[in-house]
């Protein structure tokens, strides 16, 4: 019985000895390479060890800061949210996102982002501190653009279309950053995807407000000028098909002012006809359409608007028949573009037709003040001469004057902009508004984007970019 | 130094390891020392110099290692727990004495294991029965039907059932073990035991397919199949009985990973566990990246990444199940090895004290609970480190949990017992051996 109980422990002594083999393969030779699988997320909690930079408004207010929990630096939140999907998370569980992600060397501090003084403090041994990341969001601004939104799904972006410093980009719905991690799961299924970044990310047919961008071209190439007549039957039969008006109307004879001013499909599918494909494109790269704008986000948060088949963008190559260019030029077929992209149309327009280059982070600041990073304004594209951009100033006025965007207008301030209404196939609109104001010296521009409603443009959106233009004017200081 | 005098200075070396734990990890949660955490490190100490006195005027010689094994890894685990969640541990530490007690009552009410021999049976009934209980009354909790909802008491009694049915085979084989051993037949040249001897082999295979179809537990089916098949080689040293078990066992195995959906996905997930990240293969992948964080010596206990900022642990089931996550995590390569030598010399001692015994059915009795001890801590650890697909079992000691902290109390009651009166016959004074004669032995 002896020998039977001593092979017994032989056995049990052999199986110990295997959990000891493996786990020394666990925690020596296979560590690394667990460390780096993508979806383990335990290399943050490392970075969690070193107080975390903060993300600062434009204002200088603290975003999201940070608090110290047994030895970790988490996130706080003392605003609540403010551009959740823009700032991003910074959690061990789920990874990391927007500003969070892309900024993440300068707020852990990393010695690469600190250049020369970071080798000098690793040197003295001095604590590694994350660096405060101040953007150009102005949380008085976000805030309006986000209740201006409440519960409604859409997006809206603000710029300074000067410099393109992007004042306020407003997603909904969108989430509580602070809980975050216990909701993630419902965020994660609800079908008004709570977490996508509306105003970079989500893709919709522009409808009429694309058709500033066929004026400018129209304009640019003289094939049109503000007063050139066109008669209007209800449709424009061209290419085997026909372009028609939102609900059928017949407008018949108006200038192209007031087609603009009026929206008239089948004079801005003729423009498009007279421009042809090749110089309809030109107009939307003009624009920065099929560019991704270079805003300081992570790769993919950002889309490039453009032609899109499949859920993939065409080549600015890509053939389109005569129909399709007609269609295009009135803001619909496969034409989509994000909030951002129409803001920086509206923008192009006010400043003078060069397309800003848009940005977020305004500058990055170590705990002692050094500046590690200052953004750097500057063109982006050029849309279009500024005497074009002078008519088309004038002309966007109209609409908010006498046309489709009254419900856009200011007391006391001349606002320009352009409405649109995207017909979906399943009978809701995606509505929009692009505006700028003043218009004379314009100080910022902004896009509205409403999904699933079964209002026009000039209904839902207009209303919403006059809320936030006259928060956004009232502000002492912006970028 | 006599035997008590040993065990009492190897639990003073666990009780000042206890107080640095709990020190530890209370200075890291709250950056200062404070008297909670001597006040827990002081009840742990006063339980375990309890348990030492009962030993020291009922169990003089027993086995001096057992004692001071058993607080080494209820330290670890309470001071885990404690690290994890301050409230479990509080109830931990509640079921620490309500095992210390059980303990007593085992030692004092049983006096001597051999009399538990005449009672296997009655012992073997009651383990099938809470079994059955289980099976009938029971609650499913991550699939399994392992837990009992007593008046707000979650029981598992698997637990308790793995002890008395240790009992009772040891007392049957014993009995049996010269029929059950005598070749009969020969295959191929090799002597075989008549087909019928076979009969309690494949009782407790059935037996133990059912439990895995009812309970949906791999873990607690392949735990009493192969401690049964141990005992039953130990009582007959016949080879023949392991290799027939095995190919039992083996084709249990397969029906189930093939016919029990649960079971299928444990299996799938530890084939690959990166098949579903997010999903089926999340509890796995982040128990191995938390024990792979760790490295060689880990950050110390208490400042490990285990808890999100919410409080909830990177792992679910931390605190139970995959406590031994934890403390690789934050113990690192050293401790961990550290805590699986602990179980390597809790079960060396098991044995040790099965080969010096003088009679069969302690020989089996204390060789049966060692064996089930370090296998139940081979599948957990196994399960969590992805040696072997996971099957959710708690880590004798270190795991949350009251049936198991209790049992185990037990557990070590009885090898204790064993090894009293195995030193008591062969070199103890003639008036303890003439108490062990009053008893009936």
């Amino acid at each position: 019985m002896n020998r039977a109980i001593g092979r017994i422990f032989v056995i049990a002594a052999v199986l110990f000895a295997a959990l000891v083999v493996n786990l020394t393969y666990l925690q020596v030779f296979a560590a690394k390479s667990l460390r780096d699988k993508p979806e383990n997320h335990r290399r943050i909690a490392e970075e969690l060890r070193v107080r975390r930079g903060a993300i600062l408004g434009f204002d200088g207010s603290t975003i999201a800061g940070v608090k110290k929990q047994s030895g970790f630096w988490f996130r706080t939140y003392p605003q609540g949210a403010v551009a959740p999907q823009i700032v991003g998370y910074n959690s061990v569980r789920y990874g990391r996102s927007g500003i969070e992600l892309s900024m993440n060397d300068y707020l852990t501090g990393s010695s690469t982002a600190r250049g020369w003084q970071g080798i000098v403090d690793d040197a003295l041994g001095r604590r590694q501190r994350g660096a405060n990341v101040r953007l150009t969001i102005a949380p008085a601004v976000q805030k309006a653009a986000q209740d201006a939104l409440g519960t409604t799904r859409g997006g809206i972006v603000v710029l300074d279309p000067k410099t393109g410093a992007v004042i306020a980009a407003a997603s909904s719905p969108d989430y509580d950053p602070a809980t975050l991690e216990s909701d993630w799961k419902r965020l994660r299924g609800d079908k008004a995807t709570p977490l996508l970044s509306r105003t970079t990310q989500s893709l919709q047919p522009p409808g009429s407000s694309f058709k500033v961008v066929t004026a400018a071209k129209g304009l640019g190439e003289g094939k049109v000028t503000p007063t050139t007549v066109f008669y209007d039957t209800g449709t424009y039969s061209i290419g085997g098909g026909q372009v028609t008006n939102y609900h059928d109307a017949v407008f018949g004879r108006n200038t192209f002012t007031q087609a603009l001013t009026l929206s008239i499909n089948t004079t801005f599918a003729k423009v498009g006809t007279m421009l042809g494909r090749d110089k309809l494109v030109e107009g939307m790269t003009g624009f920065g359409f099929y560019e991704v704008p270079p805003l300081e986000l992570p790769e993919g948060l950002v889309v490039a608007s453009g032609r899109y088949r499949g859920g993939k963008l065409l080549p600015t190559t890509a053939p389109m028949d005569e129909l399709h260019v007609a269609w295009a030029a009135v803001g619909q077929e496969n034409v989509l573009a994000t909030p951002l992209q129409m803001a920086l149309v509206a923008a192009g327009v006010a400043n003078g037709g060069q397309v800003p280059k848009p940005y977020l982070v305004q500058d990055v600041k170590d705990p002692d003040g050094r500046v590690l990073r200052r953004a750097e304004p500057g063109s982006w594209t050029t849309a279009m001469s500024p005497q074009t951009a002078q008519q088309l100033n004038l002309m966007m006025q109209q609409v908010v004057s006498a046309g489709t965007g009254t419900s856009a207008a200011l007391q006391g301030i001349s606002v320009a902009g352009k409405t649109g209404t995207a017909e979906k196939g399943d009978g809701s609109n995606v509505a929009w508004f692009i505006a700028f104001a003043p218009a004379r010296d314009p100080q910022v521009a902004v896009a509205v984007m409403v999904e699933k409603t079964p209002l026009t443009g000039g209904d839902v959106a207009a209303p919403m970019a006059a809320d936030v233009l006259r928060v956004a004017l009232g502000q002492p200081q912006l970028p | 130094m006599s035997r008590r005098n040993t065990e009492f200075l190897y639990l003073l070396m666990v009780a000042v390891m206890a107080t640095l734990a709990y020190v530890a990890v209370y200075a890291a949660r709250f950056k200062e020392i404070g008297r909670t955490s001597l006040t827990y490190a002081g009840i742990f100490v006063v339980v375990f110099l309890v348990l030492h006195l009962v030993v020291r005027f009922r169990l003089a010689q027993a086995d001096p290692y057992l004692l001071p094994l058993t607080a080494l890894l209820s330290v670890v685990g309470l001071a885990e727990i404690y690290r994890l969640d301050p409230d479990l541990a509080l109830k931990q530490g509640r079921w620490l004495i309500v095992g210390a007690v059980l303990f007593v009552l085992t030692v004092l009410v049983v006096r001597d294991h051999l009399r538990l021999d005449g009672y296997k049976y009655i012992i073997g009934a009651v383990g099938l029965a809470l079994l059955a209980i289980t099976i009938v009354f029971g609650s499913e909790v991550n699939g399994a039907r392992l837990w009992l909802h007593v008046g707000g008491v979650s029981i598992q009694p698997s637990e308790f059932a793995k002890i008395a049915i240790v009992i009772f085979l040891a007392g049957y084989l014993n009995d049996k073990k010269e029929m059950l051993s005598i070749p009969t037949a020969r295959v191929f040249r090799i002597p075989i035991p008549a087909p019928k001897y076979f009969g309690p082999l494949l009782l407790m295979w059935v037996l133990s397919l059912l439990m895995l179809v009812f309970m949906k537990d791999f873990g607690m089916s392949l735990l009493f199949l192969a401690t049964f098949i141990a005992i039953l080689y130990m009582a007959t040293a016949r080879l023949v009985y392991v290799v027939v078990g095995g190919a039992l066992f083996a084709a249990g195995a397969a029906l189930a990973v093939t016919y029990v959906s649960h079971i299928h996905d444990r299996f799938a997930i530890w084939l690959d566990p990166w098949q579903d990240p997010q999903g089926k293969g999340f509890q796995l992948l982040q128990s191995l990246y938390a024990i792979a964080d760790g490295g060689v010596v880990g950050a110390g206990f208490g400042r490990g990444y285990l808890l999100h900022p919410d409080k909830t642990p990177v792992v679910p089931d931390l605190p139970t199940d995959f406590i031994f996550a934890a403390v690789a995590n934050e113990l690192g390569l050293a401790g961990a090895v550290g805590l699986v030598l602990c179980y390597l010399l809790f079960c060396w001692r098991g044995f040790q004290i099965a080969v010096w015994a003088t009679d069969g059915f302690s020989k089996l009795l204390a060789a049966g609970l060692a064996t089930i001890f370090g296998l139940q801590t081979f599948i957990i650890i196994g399960g969590v480190t992805r040696l072997i697909p996971l099957t959710g079992i708690t880590l004798p000691f270190v795991s949350y949990g009251g049936s198991s902290l209790t049992a185990n109390m037990m557990l070590v009651a009885l090898l204790l017992m064993v090894s009293h009166r195995t030193n008591v016959v062969r070199a103890g004074s003639d008036t303890e051996r003439l108490e062990l004669a009053e008893l009936g032995a």
